[in-house]
């Protein structure tokens, strides 16, 4: 194996990497759309759900990882129901680890795209709808276009909260050698083992080449983005 | 074009009830800031919602609030040109300007893309990012971006006062051409009564969220209501001209006014070579002194001989109407409205010097890419010979 890296640590790497993926690509389309909704709507019982939105961001995330396991259990309202008419099982996979860090990445991905989408100068949507485009074309054509790079910068948060998701991953998810072990878990339980402090080291190197990586490469994509956009901020 | 507008709006801060029922091809709306004219155009496109009310164009509903009939925007037809261009950062100048034209379906695309490009002179503008277009070059592109969307009606918000002079000076042909070639109704909205004059005299004058004034210029400028914002404003006379004759050798132009009938005998000569385009001309009221009879031994030649139509007091200024061709306003004082026994039906000569009479803009904008030459301009009075 390259980088002296063991087996289980490769594997521990490649399921960080892919739940970390997965958890981006699941966050943008609610998060942005509840994003617009706060940034743009007035409705009945906006503040409340502003502050539910936001509660992931400030609970334990073990308590989060417990309304999971309640909610997608086998047992539970929706995990019994997915279970029964798809027969797909959530907890104990490397799903409920994308769910864990969605979950908890949620309100990052809302709040980047939130303050995107407040800056775009609704006077453009204005001039847009004179044009006659209907309030959602003005929002598939202006409005999200331009909250491009905060949307993109969204995502990459949500990839890097997910690297670092073990409160509520190791709840629902458990930590099962190479199928919801993740960096975080894999590292844990090194430490929980004698001797097992220089294979923990090598996963925390691992860990800041990966966050590293993936925070220059959303620097170079955002600084791409702002520019196709038209947006110097 | 028929309006009908009947509307109550409210702020804070802010009133506006305005009743008013137009009709024409353009209209002008004037009044000091905050007087609530954005505030008419935004209830008009539909951006804003009135309180109560109603509005049809033409005599579809736009609103209606008896009806509970809002029509959304998207749906008025009416373009709307703002103070700044608000052109869209991440589509190049092509794609601002077919933005509201793919919108529209095929056969309801009334004005041609390349009509457009061509009248505003903006084909060279097309690839380059919108970074890098000037102000006067923004300016045309949200121009030509609504007039693409085919509106039945074109507001125009102060489209000119985030420019300066010169530029004002290059867009205005533009607008006239444009008005002119495709026939789109027009509502233009401004502090400067220069812009407004240029495309039209029948006028909305409107202070404080009310409607002080509505009809020609002329008479707008005698009604008691509405002559004190217009006077703070500056009044002026605004007249176009024809070229009949240039004289190269002495750097002089004969006009004519093109408004007045063509037996005038009234010849109007200016010392710039403008080739042989119709021009605008701003004469100020206080500009041109009152004569009995037409004085020789004087410097200046441009003495027109005419009628008094009016007589107007106000804070203790006096403006006479004269009918020289077309009217023109003429502010005297009152010493001189008692020397010369001035009245209704006087026969009496205006005269004014060269350099009062100033050029609105060169109404071809063949060089608008240049700046607008400075107008030493002066008037003479061909004598019947």
């Amino acid at each position: 194996m390259p980088f002296g890296l063991g087996p289980e640590e490769w594997a521990a790497l490649r399921l960080s990497a892919t739940v970390a993926f997965w958890c981006a690509a699941a966050v943008v389309l609610p998060g942005t759309l509840c994003a617009w909704l706060l940034a743009r709507k007035q409705f009945v019982g906006k503040g409340l759900l502003d502050i539910l939105l936001h509660l992931p961001l400030v609970l334990p995330p073990v308590a989060v990882g417990y309304l999971l396991l309640i909610l997608f259990g086998t047992h539970g309202p929706i995990g019994g129901w997915l279970q029964h008419a798809f027969h797909i099982e959530i907890v104990f996979t490397w799903k409920a680890a994308v769910l864990a860090s969605a979950v908890v990445s949620f309100p990052l991905m809302l709040r980047s795209a939130r303050i995107s989408i407040e800056l775009v100068d609704r006077r453009l949507e204005e001039a847009a709808r004179t044009l006659g485009a209907s309030s959602l074309r003005t929002l598939l054509t202006i409005t999200l276009p331009l909250s491009l790079p905060g949307i993109f910068a969204g995502m990459v948060l949500a990839f890097a909260r997910s690297l670092g998701e073990f409160g509520a991953t190791i709840i629902v998810a458990g930590n099962i050698l190479g199928e919801t072990q993740t960096l975080p878990l894999a590292l844990y339980s090194l430490l929980q083992r004698p001797g097992g402090e220089g294979g923990a080291l090598r996963l925390v190197a691992i860990s800041i080449l990966l966050s590293y990586g993936a925070l220059a490469l959303s620097e170079l994509v955002a600084q791409r983005l702002r520019r196709v956009v038209g947006v110097e901020r | 074009m028929k309006l009908e507008l009947q509307v109550e709006f409210a702020r804070p801060s802010f009133q506006l009830a305005v009743d008013l029922h137009l009709d024409g091809n353009a209209l002008g709306v004037f009044g000091p800031s905050g007087a609530g004219k954005t505030t008419l155009l935004h209830l008009l496109s539909g951006l804003l919602r009135p309180r109560a009310g109603h509005i049809t164009l033409d005599g579809d509903v736009l609103f209606d609030s008896a009806r509970r009939i809002h029509v959304p925007p998207h749906r008025r037809r009416i373009g709307l040109v703002f103070q700044d261009a608000r052109l869209f950062p991440h589509l190049s100048v092509e794609g601002n300007l077919r933005y509201g034209e793919r919108l529209l379906p095929a056969g309801e695309r009334r004005i041609r893309f390349h009509e457009v490009v061509e009248l505003l002179e903006i084909d060279s503008l097309l690839k380059r990012p919108m970074q890098h277009l000037s102000g006067g070059e923004r300016q045309r592109v949200a121009l030509g971006r609504a007039l693409l969307a085919s509106p039945r009606l074109l507001l125009l918000d102060e489209p000119l006062s985030s420019l300066d002079h010169r530029l004002k000076a290059q867009i205005l042909p533009y607008l006239r051409r444009v008005h002119q070639a495709l026939g789109v109704p027009l509502l233009i909205v401004s502090h400067d009564l220069r812009e407004i004059l240029h495309l039209t005299d029948r006028l909305v004058v409107l202070d404080h969220g009310q409607v002080i004034g509505q009809g020609r210029y002329l008479e707008l400028a005698q009604d008691p209501r509405a002559s004190g914002i217009l006077r703070t404003a500056g009044l002026l006379n605004v007249f176009r001209l024809r070229p009949v004759e240039h004289c190269r050798e002495h750097g002089i132009t004969l006009f004519a006014f093109a408004d007045a009938p063509a037996d005038a005998e009234t010849v109007v000569a200016s010392y710039q070579d403008g080739g042989m385009a119709e021009i605008d001309a701003v004469l100020r009221p206080e500009d041109i002194a009152l004569a009995l009879e037409r004085v020789e031994r004087i410097s200046i030649r441009n003495q027109l001989p005419g009628e008094i139509v009016n007589i107007l007091h106000a804070d203790g200024r006096i403006l006479c109407v004269v009918h020289v061709g077309v009217d023109l306003l003429v502010e005297i004082t009152y010493q001189a409205l008692e020397t010369l026994g001035l009245g209704p039906g006087k026969r009496v000569w205006c005269l004014f010097k060269a350099h009062a009479l100033q050029q609105l803009e060169t109404a071809a904008p063949a060089d608008a890419a240049q700046p607008a030459p400075p107008i030493p301009a002066g008037v003479l009075r061909q004598g019947p010979a």
